[in-house]
Parts: C-alpha cells; sequence; structure tokens
C-alpha cells in the first residue's frame, strides 16, 4: 500500500514535468507527436490522482495506522462518512484532493470534444500542468499523504476527528469550494492561452464560458454550505463572520461575477478586452492568494490551518504566476487595444455593466483591504491593525446596495442608447411600487435608514425582474398565440442563458432580503429552572426536562422546550450537547426551528447538578431566504449553460493556426 | 476626449469614493492583534483599545456561573498567560490547547473582557496524541464515577 501510494504522488509528479515538456518542445517543433505523448501523460496523470486519492480513501476506511495522515485524523470507531471525509480534514489530504481535481480539469479540457482538432489546446493544458507540477511537488516533497511511522512506532488507535468535523457540512463544503477554486484555473488557462498565441478575439470568452460559469456556481455553492454550516457550529461566528479565510474564497467570487457581466461587452461590442482578461487572471490568482492565506496562518482566524512552511511554497507560486501572467498581458498589451469597440452611451446597458464592473471590483479592493491590512499595518508601522466586522459592514453594506440597485436596472436598460420612454416604460411601476413597500415597512415600526432603502432597493429589483419576465412571456405570446405557461417555458429555455441569468439576479435578491432581514435578531443568554419559561419577540419558551440517551457509541444529552408561538402551541425543540467517545469536550448541536417568517435558533450551552440549564435562544428573521436565494442562484446559473441547440453552438476557432494541436 | 475615456473617467469616480469610504472607515473600526506578551508588557497603554489576540485555552482555568452567565479563563501563548472574562456561552471545542481567539477590552484588572470568544476550526493542529487514545477511557470514566 505504502509503494503505491508513495509511487502512484512521484509518478504524477515526474508525468507533469514530461507533460509541460513535452508539450512545449511539440509547440517549439509544432511535432504533433511530442503533443501527443503529452496528453497521454495528461490522461495518465489523472489515472494516477484517482488512484492516489482512492488509495488514501481505501487507507481512510479501513483504519490504516501505519500512515501518520490516518492515525491523525481518523479513529476506529468514526462513522465510516467521516473516516473518508478525513480526506480534506488535513493538510495532505486535502491538497491531494485539489491535485485530482485538477488533474480532472486538465484530462476533461485535454480530451473535450469541443477542443478537438483545436491548436489552442496544447497552451492551455500547458498552462493548467504549471498548477499540477506545483501541487504534486508539494505532495511529494512537503506534505505526502502516504508518509508512515517508522516501525514499531505504529499507534493501536488514531486521534479521531474533531466533533466540530463531524457535520454534514464538512461532506459538502470543502468539495464544492475545491471544485470552484481549482475550477477557475481552467478560464484563467484559456486567457493565458490566447494571449500567448495572440489570439484576440473572442474565441477564449465563449470556450471559457462554461467551465467559468461552473466555478462560479461550485464557488458559490462552496461560501453558502460553509455559512450554513457555521450558522450551527457555536464559536465560528455566525452565518457569516468576515473571518479572512472566508474572504478569501468571497473575492474571487466578486471578481468572476464582474467578469461574468463584462465579458458580455466583449463579445457584443468587442471591447473592454484588456479589463476581462484582467478580470479572468485576478479571480485565479486571488485563489491562490485565499490558499496561501489558509495554508500559512499569517492571518489570525478561526478557519486557519495549522502554521508551517507550506505558505511559503505557495507564496513563491503565487508570485511566479503573478509575474508570468503580468509579462504575457503586458506583452500583448499593444495587440489588445486595437479594434476596440465604443460606447454609444451615458445610459445604456452597457455603461450600467461598466458601472457594475466597477463597484464589483471596489467591494473586492474594499474586501482585501480590510483583510490584508494586519499585515500591511505591521510592516509599516510594526503593529498589526485589525479593522473587524463593524469596518466591512460600514463599508460593504452601501457597495451590495448599489449592486442591487444596478442589478434592478440592468435587465431593462437598452443596449446602445436608452431612451426616455424606455426607461419610463419599464420602471415607472416598480418604482412605484417599491416606493409603496417603503410605506409599509415604515408603517410596521422600521425607522433605520439602511434597512428603509434596502427593503425597497431589494423589492424594485424583484419586480423589475419581474416585469422582465412578464413582458417576455407577452411579447412571446403575441408572435406564437401559446397559453401563458407554454409561452413562458419555451421563452425561458429558448433564451437559457439570458433567462437563466435573472434566475441568479432572483437569488441574489432572496440572498439579499435574507441578510437585511436576519440584521432584525434578538437574542437572549439565560440560565434556567425545569419549569420556568422565558419569553423572546413572539415566543414562550417552557424549559420542560434535561435528559440523556445513548446514540452508538456517543452520549447525547438534551433539553426539552416547549414552544408557543403567539399564543398557540407549536411542538417542541430539543438543544443537544453530544459526548463523542474518543473527545473531551461535548458538542452543540443547535436546536433550529426554521420558518420563512423567522428561526427559532436555541443553544444548550451547560447545566447544573440540580438541572439547571443554561440556554442561548435567538430569533433570526427571513434567515431561510439564504439559503433558499443560494439554491435559486445556483439553478438559475445551471440553467443558464443547459445544453442544447439553441445559443449553445460552439464557436469556430479563428486565431493563428497552428499544425499542432 | 472620448466617449470612452469620458465615460471610464467618471465611472471611475465610483472607485474615488470607495477609496473614500474606507479611508474613513478604517480608522473608525480598527484595534490591535497582539500577542498575549505584549498585552502584558504594555497593558497601562492599552485602555479603551479594541484588542485581538489567541492562545492555547488552559483547562483547568476556566471557570463558569450559571446564574449570571459568566465565563472565566486563560490562554497562553508562548510562556505568557492572559486571563478572559466572557459574558456568554462557551463556543464548541473549548477545551485544552485548542486555540482560541479573543476579541475585546483590557480592564483595569488587566482582564481581557471579550466581545467575541471563538475557537479555531480544527484540522491538523487538534487532537490528543495517537499513542494516548482509547476510545473507551471515557466510558471506562463514566462507570468509575457511577
Amino acid at each position: 500500500m505504502e509503494l503505491i501510494g508513495q509511487f502512484s504522488i512521484y509518478l504524477g509528479f515526474f508525468l507533469s514535468v514530461w507533460a509541460l515538456i513535452s508539450f512545449l518542445i511539440g509547440i517549439r517543433k509544432q511535432d504533433q507527436r511530442l503533443i501527443d505523448s503529452g496528453k497521454g501523460a495528461v490522461l495518465s496523470i489523472f489515472i494516477l490522482a484517482s488512484v492516489s486519492t482512492t488509495l488514501l480513501l481505501f487507507l481512510l476506511g479501513t483504519s490504516d495506522f501505519r500512515f501518520e495522515y490516518v492515525a491523525s485524523y481518523t479513529s476506529t470507531d468514526l462513522p465510516m462518512v467521516y473516516k473518508l471525509v478525513a480526506l480534506w480534514a488535513g493538510n495532505a489530504g486535502s491538497l491531494l484532493l485539489w491535485t485530482f481535481f485538477l488533474a480532472m480539469y486538465g484530462a476533461m479540457v485535454a480530451f473535450s470534444k469541443k477542443m478537438k482538432k483545436n491548436p489552442m489546446t496544447p497552451y492551455i493544458v500547458s498552462i493548467m500542468l504549471l498548477n499540477t507540477i506545483f501541487f504534486y511537488f508539494i505532495l511529494s516533497f512537503v506534505s505526502n499523504p502516504f508518509d508512515t511511522f517508522p516501525a514499531g512506532e505504529v499507534p493501536a488507535e488514531g486521534r479521531g476527528l474533531n466533533p466540530m468535523l463531524q457535520d454534514p457540512g464538512m461532506i459538502l463544503h470543502p468539495i464544492t469550494l475545491y471544485l470552484g477554486y481549482v475550477g477557475l484555473v481552467v478560464p484563467f488557462a484559456f486567457a493565458i492561452a490566447s494571449l500567448i498565441m495572440k489570439s484576440m478575439d473572442a474565441f477564449w470568452v465563449q470556450m471559457a464560458r462554461r467551465w467559468t460559469i461552473i466555478a462560479w456556481a461550485f464557488l458559490t455553492m462552496g461560501n453558502v454550505i460553509g455559512g450554513w454550516w457555521a450558522y450551527t457550529e457555536l464559536g465560528w461566528g455566525g452565518y457569516w463572520a468576515w473571518d479572512p479565510v472566508e474572504n478569501a474564497s468571497f473575492m474571487p467570487w466578486l471578481t468572476v461575477t464582474a467578469y461574468l457581466h463584462s465579458v458580455m461587452i466583449q463579445e457584443r461590442k468587442n471591447m473592454l478586452k484588456v479589463w476581462n482578461l484582467s478580470l479572468i487572471i485576478i479571480s485565479y490568482l486571488l485563489t491562490l492568494f485565499g490558499t496561501f492565506l489558509v495554508r500559512s496562518g499569517i492571518l489570525t482566524s478561526v478557519h486557519s490551518f495549522a502554521q508551517g512552511n507550506i505558505g511559503q511554497y505557495f507564496l513563491m507560486f503565487f508570485s511566479f504566476m503573478v509575474l508570468l501572467s503580468l509579462y504575457i498581458l503586458m506583452s500583448r498589451y499593444h495587440l489588445l487595444r486595437k479594434d476596440s469597440g465604443q460606447f454609444d452611451s451615458y445610459l445604456s446597458k452597457e455603461s450600467s455593466f461598466l458601472l457594475n464592473n466597477i463597484i464589483l471590483l471596489g467591494g473586492t479592493f474594499a474586501v482585501f483591504w480590510g483583510t490584508i491590512f494586519p499585515i500591511v499595518s505591521e510592516a509599516i508601522a510594526g503593529t498589526r491593525v485589525t479593522v473587524g466586522v463593524p469596518f466591512f459592514n460600514t463599508v460593504m453594506s452601501p457597495i451590495l446596495l448599489a449592486l442591487i440597485f444596478l442589478m434592478a436596472i440592468c435587465p431593462l436598460i437598452a443596449w446602445q442608447r436608452a431612451s426616455v420612454k424606455n426607461i419610463r416604460d419599464n420602471f415607472l411601476i416598480p418604482a412605484l411600487i417599491s416606493l409603496a413597500v417603503l410605506g409599509v415597512i415604515a408603517a410596521m415600526g422600521v425607522r433605520d435608514a439602511y434597512p428603509l432603502i434596502s427593503f425597497t432597493v431589494i423589492a424594485f429589483a424583484l419586480l423589475t425582474h419581474i416585469v422582465e419576465f412578464i413582458r417576455g412571456t407577452k411579447a412571446r405570446q403575441k408572435v406564437t398565440k401559446e397559453n401563458v405557461a407554454v409561452a413562458f417555458g419555451c421563452l425561458m429555455y429558448r433564451s437559457r442563458r439570458r433567462y437563466g441569468g435573472y434566475v441568479v439576479h432572483l437569488g441574489v435578491i432572496l440572498i439579499a432580503f435574507g441578510i437585511v432581514g436576519s440584521n432584525f435578531d434578538a437574542e437572549q443568554l439565560v440560565t434556567l429552572q425545569e419549569g420556568d419559561t422565558l419569553e423572546i419577540e413572539n415566543y414562550v419558551l417552557t424549559y420542560e426536562s434535561l435528559d440523556q440517551r445513548r446514540d452508538g457509541l456517543n452520549d447525547i444529552v438534551y433539553a426539552t422546550i416547549a414552544v408557543e408561538k403567539n399564543g398557540e402551541d407549536v411542538g417542541y425543540v430539543t438543544p443537544e450537547r453530544v459526548f463523542y467517545a474518543n473527545w473531551e469536550e461535548p458538542s452543540t448541536n443547535v436546536a433550529v426551528r426554521s420558518t420563512l417568517v423567522e428561526d427559532l435558533y436555541v443553544v444548550l450551552s451547560g447545566w447544573e447538578e440540580d438541572n439547571r440549564a443554561t440556554f442561548q435562544i435567538n430569533v433570526n428573521p427571513l434567515v431561510s431566504w439564504i439559503w433558499i436565494g443560494s439554491a435559486v442562484l445556483v439553478l438559475g446559473s445551471l440553467f443558464a449553460i443547459l445544453g442544447g441547440r439553441y445559443g449553445q453552438s460552439v464557436p469556430r476557432y479563428a486565431g493563428p493556426q497552428r499544425k499542432v494541436h | 476626449m472620448s466617449k470612452n475615456t469620458k465615460i471610464i473617467l467618471s465611472a471611475s469616480s465610483i472607485i474615488i469614493a470607495i477609496i473614500a469610504m474606507l479611508l474613513v472607515a478604517t480608522p473608525a473600526s480598527s484595534g490591535s492583534e497582539m500577542k498575549i506578551a505584549n498585552i502584558n508588557e504594555t497593558a497601562d497603554t492599552l485602555k479603551g483599545r479594541h484588542l485581538t489576540t489567541e492562545g492555547l485555552l488552559i483547562q483547568d482555568s476556566v471557570s463558569w456561573d450559571a446564574d449570571a452567565i459568566e465565563l472565566t479563563f486563560d490562554i497562553v501563548y508562548e510562556g505568557h498567560e492572559l486571563s478572559v472574562f466572557y459574558n456568554g456561552v462557551r463556543p464548541d471545542n473549548f477545551t485544552d490547547d485548542v486555540y482560541i481567539i479573543v476579541r475585546g477590552y483590557l480592564n483595569e484588572q488587566g482582564v481581557l473582557e471579550a466581545e467575541a470568544v471563538q475557537t479555531r476550526c480544527p484540522s491538523t493542529y487538534e487532537g490528543e496524541d495517537a499513542d494516548d487514545h482509547d476510545p473507551d477511557a471515557i466510558w471506562d470514566e463514566e462507570d468509575s464515577n457511577d
């Protein structure tokens, strides 16, 4: 086993180097045999990475404690699912998973039907191989998941997996985030390859579109599932805490969002070429930067991995890729400036997209600034100055609000030049209804400016999108005489890209609704006797009893709390503390009674000998909409890339021709 | 000046607005991140300053007053200790040798009155030594207590 594991890693490293060399020489000499050899190596790397990953899963599943990684993250009494997810619980295993995804994406691009006979392929795969080589280097020489204990020092039992990680979030969050992170290598490789080949048309943009949306959708899922996990995990600061590591995955999400909008201007008007290339390069570099933050432990973060020298390697690779990207971009700058289109009007879809891009990039910079400020301040003044949650809330609230406002306008504003009539027809009714919403919210007693403005803007965005759906359906009905349902369905299906995008917008609107609403939370910390009641918002809770039960090897202590809402019984909640067989401290299972209006969130923190128990009780309004909106967002992005005949044709490559492909 | 340049320049005013917002918000919401040793050395000068620090929890120091909902504990980093007072519940993973991140203000007694107490997401640093682990130990202990 040890030999197979080590061999698969070292051979993977060797073949990655070989593939890159054969591609580079093959490109230079225009030798198809070398290119084919490189492609064969890319496939072999994927097979080897699959072998390594499967083997480590097998070792984890069978509790083979000869291997340091297995002993560090599992124990014999751990449920099988958590033995397996321990694959990404630590540095070496998660790096192997990263390498596996890289190898998978590399093989998918190299052997994609759509890339067949395309001279860009060897260039694209070469760029991706740079990453593969780096990760294999780390696995081979810095953090090898197949390292074993010396003979005679093999432990009888493993350390187990921390209870905080024994959560469904652990199954989904890292894997989706990695698929998003690693996925951004693909559009980056397309962009750099087009620059190297001096292919200045929008071909790479169209070819990379699906890859970008897939990576973006996974990045979204990763962030949201992470937020959902943190929401139920006591001590991680709720669904979003502006932690450096959370910020690290939010920044590329912002820049890719900007890219997905501005790229439409390039496709339509052949503008913003440098901007789009820069955005995709920045997005990729931000993933490396984020990985550096997570792995180096340079910032104080709830989510940091242990400190070690691995961060240095990431910093070196990050610096190398920054310089390489900059050099290639600058060397082609003169070509990119040619044949660029013009804005026709200050008031047009193009201008609103540009504004959206600037705000998104400004938001990225604000998050970046807040994240790295401790390092900058230490370098300049010698002391680490932190900017906390208030900073991010102060800066990001108006930025995100402005984005939602733009999101409300963009779909309905005309390309080229919007007329006053166009604006009046599209926005008058949504604006009037939004003002009515403002009046209703004010009448409900909300007086703070931010929520009033936020809910109004959110309503406006929702309404403009509904108007767009209605107008599209009506226009189709006029031509086809179909009934409303058929016309709506056909409209959506035939323009999946456009309406998928609008569904994504609806998801963002719902998320914003949930975030603004959740700020009206109420919290109580109390210690109660059995039989005591407490009131919070429109709830009355009665602490009835404290009991214990056994679940497998674990002991669970739970409180039974009867819940009344507005005077009516609505059942019980049972917050728990779980005592794991192999862990000193119990872990909390938060009881969440979730409705579309609010979450009743109850934590059993501790208890005394006389059964008095301490509870943290929150009423968090509208939080469900964050998860609902996220699901809508992901479904919208998948709908936008759904295959089929309409609008999904593969463009023909029209750049410089090469003999090899 | 072309229309492109004009539009890009006017859009850039947004960037200026964002930078201005950053400059205003940074000092208004900043604090210091310090090692425990530095906090102890310069305690007199830190009054009213928002502090962030981290250290390993000293399990034996944990004290809990259920009626007042007050948690007190000590953390240690590089041999230097700091006492923390927190009016809230203990987070998960609140156990010996786990990194605790605390944010708050230093009081007259040199105790950090925490606004937030967070435990690091467990990864490579958690866990007891594999050699010492005995999955039956907790049950044996409980049985003996019974």
